[in-house]
């Protein structure tokens, strides 16, 4: 444990007039919320330099909590916002706080365009597969045969798989990790933050009091540990599949690459534009 | 069994030689070694091997170091003789058990000879994480309680020293399992040059002169041995040592914030020493204070931020 990890102190990053949260007893978005603040502690950021852009549900709430600038934006929409915030700003650090029904569904043609264009965002997308906070719809992580109030005869819809299609889309960087392994999703953040692209880290997180509680998944301890169960690390990547076990998750860091960032390419050609018509 | 070697070592009460050097005969010699993984068990049982062979036995040795990793029980069976059919020991036929720890010495005794078997043992303690289920300060473990006065009364014959404290002292204390191998030459009839050519085979060439002075040491405490200036106290449970835990002079114990707790549980069912509970209120409760060890779980794990350990300073 290192001396700043000892010194964190986690009131130090939080609107706490504003505490105690709104969130459901057991709702993993709050250790979420605190391996992010950890990891931009470890960082050493400036809060003045630090802006959060989150969207609307459960996880949109997030940012309202945080003792920085942050920025409450419409449905599906905060990555476009955070890439006009970025493209103005460059400047600032900007962090994307985003649900999986926010960024997949009502967001996801802003997810692949902000991977494509691989500006300089962090963008944690917490996963609990269901829209929580609007009363329990089906939402496009939600695995195969749940319940939910818009799927009363179980789910038939196939899962996203959402860190295959940030990779696909060219996202800089994509991990994933589960809330229980706190101190390794602090370290996943960290790498997102540091990568001087786009990246785009999932939280496994888990919706006890909606989700769980009408699949009888039990408390959010039972849950969590369920999750943990099926957690494949990224260091047992050459592991063989187990063939009994086919619902693993992949957690770590999953893909990198370092394509250019397009804040600075887009600088750069703008310099250069100038340059040749005799404007600089 | 094997008729020419002594019915009962005769046990040394004054400046007596040490017990007869074994005879090898028509049945086997059975040299059980034992120890936890990383101390050389195998080490010493593949000394003894090519040493036996190169006197012209046939000789049979099988191991167990399935738990090779480091603090893992290692045992190993050298038998050896004219004619060697089955690889292991039965219980109750091993003519010399080393130990190179006191724990996995005790585990083995019931191989020992009950009349003839010599217990070579290193006195000093690894105590394994299963003893250790009390993490207080100066908090006792669970490690075995037997003495080498207990021992003594079983076996026939006796050598207990703590070999990796003085191996410590001569420089490193992995050369204890040397020393061992000195007291064991001294019980079995080859030439000492023959032992000092097997072991220069297999100790790692920057550390060959610190074996041989082990093994001198070990042989001289042999012959100037005597049993009734082993330490008896040696060995059994021993308070483990007390040691400087990092967070628990650095941190305070968990405060919970009674206004932001919501009940859920989380901090209850993942504290490891189950020093939370929750109150007639259902409110999470630091209940036993004295059982915490400040390991900080239930604060990364509240998603409520409703649990603090202050740092101190």
């Amino acid at each position: 444990m290192s001396e700043a990890d000892k010194q964190f102190n986690i009131h130090d990053y939080l609107r706490e007039y504003l505490f105690p949260h709104f969130l459901c007893p057991g709702c993993g978005h709050g250790i979420a919320l605190r391996a992010l603040l950890w990891a931009i502690d470890e960082l050493d950021i400036d809060k003045d330099r630090l802006a959060f852009v989150s969207g609307i549900g459960c996880s949109g709430r997030l940012g309202a909590y945080i003792d920085a600038n942050t920025f409450h934006v419409t449905h599906g929409r905060p990555l476009a916002f955070a890439t006009g915030l970025k493209l103005a700003r460059p400047d600032l650090e900007v962090i994307v706080i985003t649900g999986d029904g926010d960024c997949l569904a009502i967001g996801g043609n802003h997810l692949i365009h902000a991977c494509r264009r691989n500006l300089n965002i962090t963008c944690m997308m917490l996963n609990n597969e269901v829209y929580g906070m609007t009363g329990g719809q089906v939402s496009p992580t939600t695995s195969d045969d749940r319940f939910t109030t818009t799927t009363p005869y179980g789910n038939h819809e196939p899962v996203f798989d959402a860190c295959a299609l940030a990779e696909a889309a060219g996202a800089g960087l994509v991990g994933r990790e589960i809330t229980l392994q706190t101190p390794s999703l602090k370290d996943v953040l960290k790498q997102g933050l540091a990568h001087p692209g786009f990246s785009f880290i999932e939280v496994m997180s888990d919706c006890t009091e909606v989700f769980g509680r009408k699949n009888d998944l039990g408390s959010s301890a039972e849950m969590v540990l369920t999750q943990k169960a099926s957690v494949r690390p990224d260091f047992l990547e050459n592991a063989v599949d187990q063939p009994f076990r086919p619902h693993q998750i992949k957690t770590g860091i999953l893909a990198s690459n370092d394509r250019p960032e397009y804040a600075e390419s887009y600088r750069n050609h703008i310099d250069a534009m100038k340059r040749d018509h005799g404007h600089a | 069994m094997a008729e020419s070697m002594p019915s009962r070592a005769p046990r040394r009460t004054d400046k007596t030689p040490p017990a007869p050097a074994i005879q090898v005969a028509e049945k086997p010699v059975n040299v059980l070694v034992v120890g936890v993984g990383g101390q050389g068990v195998i080490m010493v049982s593949k000394v003894l091997a090519t040493l036996c062979q190169r006197q012209g036995y046939q000789v049979k040795q099988s191991e167990v170091h399935g738990m090779a990793k480091r603090g893992g029980s290692v045992f190993s069976h050298v038998r050896f003789g004219e004619t060697v059919y089955s690889p292991t020991i039965p219980l109750g036929e091993a003519d010399v058990l080393v130990a190179l720890e006191w724990a996995e010495g005790l585990r083995w005794l019931s191989y020992l000879k009950p009349e003839t078997g010599i217990f070579i043992a290193d006195t000093q303690q690894i105590v394994p994480p299963f003893a250790c289920r009390n993490r207080q300060h100066g908090a006792g473990s669970g490690y075995a309680r037997e003495t080498v006065a207990d021992v003594i009364a079983q076996v026939a014959n006796c050598y207990a020293i703590n070999a990796g404290q003085i191996a410590q002292e001569l420089g490193n204390s992995k050369a204890g399992n040397t020393m061992l191998l000195g007291m064991m030459s001294t019980t079995l009839d080859f030439p000492a040059d023959d032992w000092r050519e097997a072991i220069r085979m297999f100790a790692p060439p920057k550390a060959i002169d610190i074996n041989m002075q082990a093994f001198e040491r070990g042989r001289d405490w042999v012959e100037t041995h005597d049993p009734a200036d082993l330490d008896p106290n040696q060995g059994g449970d021993q308070p483990a040592p007390i040691v400087e835990v990092m967070h628990e002079a650095e941190f305070e114990l968990p405060v919970i914030n009674r206004a932001w707790c919501k009940r859920c549980d989380i901090c209850v069912k993942f504290c490891p020493e189950r020093c939370l509970s929750l109150d007639e209120e259902q409110i999470a409760v630091l209940h036993a204070p004295e059982k915490c060890t400040l390991c900080r779980i239930c604060e990364r794990l509240c998603p409520d931020f409703a649990i603090d350990l202050k740092y101190k300073h």
